[in-house]
């Protein structure tokens, strides 16, 4: 057939395909304002219009016809397509399903990641933390001078402030750990793709620096005001980091042990799982970071509310972990991918 | 690493041409996203640090934590694959099936930066560019995404309708397609260089000049089926 037969054929359902993606297929607030004015390609219809438009850029192509034609055709199909196969838009049932259910059910997934993250990050902590105690000169091998100071101006039992910060404001507390942590949180994640070694640096890094923190602290007799801080936020705050780490690891191993898939299809696998991780670990630090800045840093609250809070926090955070969408019949439909 | 063109089968069987961006056209885009967000940056301190004292400043905190990990995350998800560097470049991110980046796409691609800036300079987001077919990086890879050249606008016109003249000899398949691409171009080129052109075809048309073109638009029309 003529190209010119061709298009005249043809013309009339190219225009209704293309007003079709113009006016309801860019915005689906107009398409939704729109509905009851739309005379044009019902939305049902799409698909099939759409293989229509597929098939007859083929021909096209099979023919030779000229780039006018093909060209128009092609971009046509190439609107098209990425309106049938776009992913589905982000709804916030879905994201409150995700957080109640399917992040635990992504940890546990890799629960033999995540202890070996736990690991990294606690043998260190107890090594230090302990070591302090029995020889407290060490904590001054791990700080400067300055920084002990500072650390112990910042716990003083006898100070009538605020625990743990010098002066500022909670609001300026909040933000600063939210930046500090989601960002450690995130590199202890991604640098696990080399190999893992990022990981495992940060996660003994950190595992250090806070056992010596606490041991210091606790050796000079300011261990009261630490532990009162501390007790709220620690829960979602460490395991937020030892999932992180977990997840991170999980990717490192993807890397050297693909398994059955090719290196590639195996990063790629680890990667998705891993960045769905750090969505849940950047929910936790945001929460964590809310409890550091509004509630750990109160000074006056007797101790025992400090405590029962923080026991609180750590068993809710345990509890959700281990039993959160375990008899859901929600099922992640990238679970299986 | 030469070849930057790519096709993908779509399930409907045709081909997607899909135009992989290389390291300089991000970098640009890159750097053009990382002005726009030192302004944002310097405005913001003028309008809340300054005169709004510590709460202000924690307010600056918290964007310029949103500016670092979600600036582009935000672009990429909302604008269909695009954030303001992209866009000044013509450039996009897309799924590497041709779709539009989802959500979890844009933010996986953005958080393995960490990686692919290591150790300096995206030193290892560029070894994997050149080396990957597709141009990708790694975070590109894992998100199982990849940035193109969006395709632009061809500003292409129907062939001139003429009295279609039928060529005195048989034409191949390649002859005929560079006789209708003519058809549709020359419209656009001034008359000397259509003439120029069309001198090209004198085997064909017999004549030179206005004239020859005049023919050759005449036989594009024939070839279109314009009779």
């Amino acid at each position: 057939m003529k190209q010119e037969r061709f298009v005249e054929r043809h013309q009339a359902e190219w225009r209704e395909f293309e007003q079709w993606l113009e006016r309801r297929g860019d915005s689906a607030r107009n398409a939704r304002s729109t509905r009851r004015e739309w005379r044009g390609i019902r939305d049902d219809e799409l698909p099939a219009r759409h293989r229509r438009l597929c098939q007859q850029l083929a021909l096209a192509r099979r023919r030779g016809y000229s780039a006018v034609v093909t060209d128009r055709l092609q971009q046509l199909m190439q609107r098209g397509h990425s309106m049938l196969y776009r992913t589905k838009p982000a709804h916030p049932r879905r994201a409150v399903e995700f957080l109640l259910a399917g992040f635990p059910r992504l940890v546990r997934a890799e629960w033999r990641c995540m202890l070996a993250a736990a690991l990294l990050f606690v043998i260190p902590l107890v090594t230090i933390f302990v070591a302090i105690q029995v020889k407290p000169d060490l904590a001054s091998g791990l700080f400067p001078p300055q920084m002990l100071a500072q650390f112990e101006e910042m716990y003083d039992p006898s100070g009538k402030r605020d625990l743990g910060r010098t002066q500022e404001d909670d609001l300026e507390m909040f933000a600063h750990y939210i930046g500090n942590n989601v960002g450690i949180g995130f590199q202890t994640f991604a640098t696990g793709l080399v190999a893992g070694v990022g990981t495992v640096f940060v996660l003994i890094f950190n595992g250090i620096m806070i056992g010596g923190v606490a041991g210091h602290l606790q050796a000079v007799g300011h261990g009261d005001p630490f532990w009162r801080f501390v007790a709220g936020h620690s829960a979602p705050e460490l395991t937020a980091i030892v999932i992180a780490g977990g997840a991170g690891l999980r990717m490192g191993l993807s890397l050297i042990a693909p398994g059955q898939r090719r290196r590639v299809d195996s990063l790629i696998h680890g990667g998705r799982r891993g960045a769905k991780i750090c969505i849940g670990v950047f929910a936790m630090l945001v929460f964590a970071a809310f409890v550091e800045a509004f509630w750990s840093s109160i000074g006056w609250m007797p101790a025992s509310i400090k405590y029962a809070v923080g026991a609180l926090l750590w068993s809710l955070t345990a509890l959700w972990l281990l039993r959160g969408g375990r008899n859901a019949a929600y099922q992640d439909d990238e679970d299986a991918a | 690493m030469l070849d930057t063109y790519r096709q993908v089968v779509t399930p409907e069987g045709v081909a997607l041409h899909l135009r992989a961006a290389g390291p300089v056209p991000r970098a640009l885009a890159y750097l053009v996203d990382l002005l726009a967000r030192a302004a944002i940056y310097v405005a913001l301190v003028q309008l809340l640090a300054i005169p709004f004292g510590k709460a202000g400043g924690a307010l600056l905190m918290l964007v310029s934590f949103g500016l670092t990990w979600f600036y582009p995350v935000l672009f990429e998800a909302l604008m269909q694959g695009r954030t303001p560097g992209k866009w000044a470049l013509g450039l996009r991110v897309v799924s590497a099936d041709g779709a539009p980046v989802g959500w979890m796409a844009a933010f996986a691609r953005n958080l393995l930066r960490v990686v692919d800036a290591l150790p300096l300079f995206y030193a290892v987001g560029l070894t994997t560019c050149l080396i990957d077919p597709w141009g990708r990086r790694l975070g590109d890879m894992v998100a199982r995404t990849l940035v193109v050249h969006a395709p632009r606008q061809t500003l292409l016109h129907e062939a001139a309708v003429a009295p279609a003249v039928a060529p005195d000899q048989l034409l191949l398949p390649h002859e005929q397609a560079a006789v209708v691409a003519f058809a549709e171009r020359g419209p656009g080129l001034t008359a000397a260089r259509q003439a120029e052109l069309a001198d090209l075809a004198e085997p064909l048309v017999h004549v030179r000049g206005q004239a020859a073109a005049a023919r050759l638009y005449g036989i594009a029309n024939w070839l279109l089926g314009r009779r």
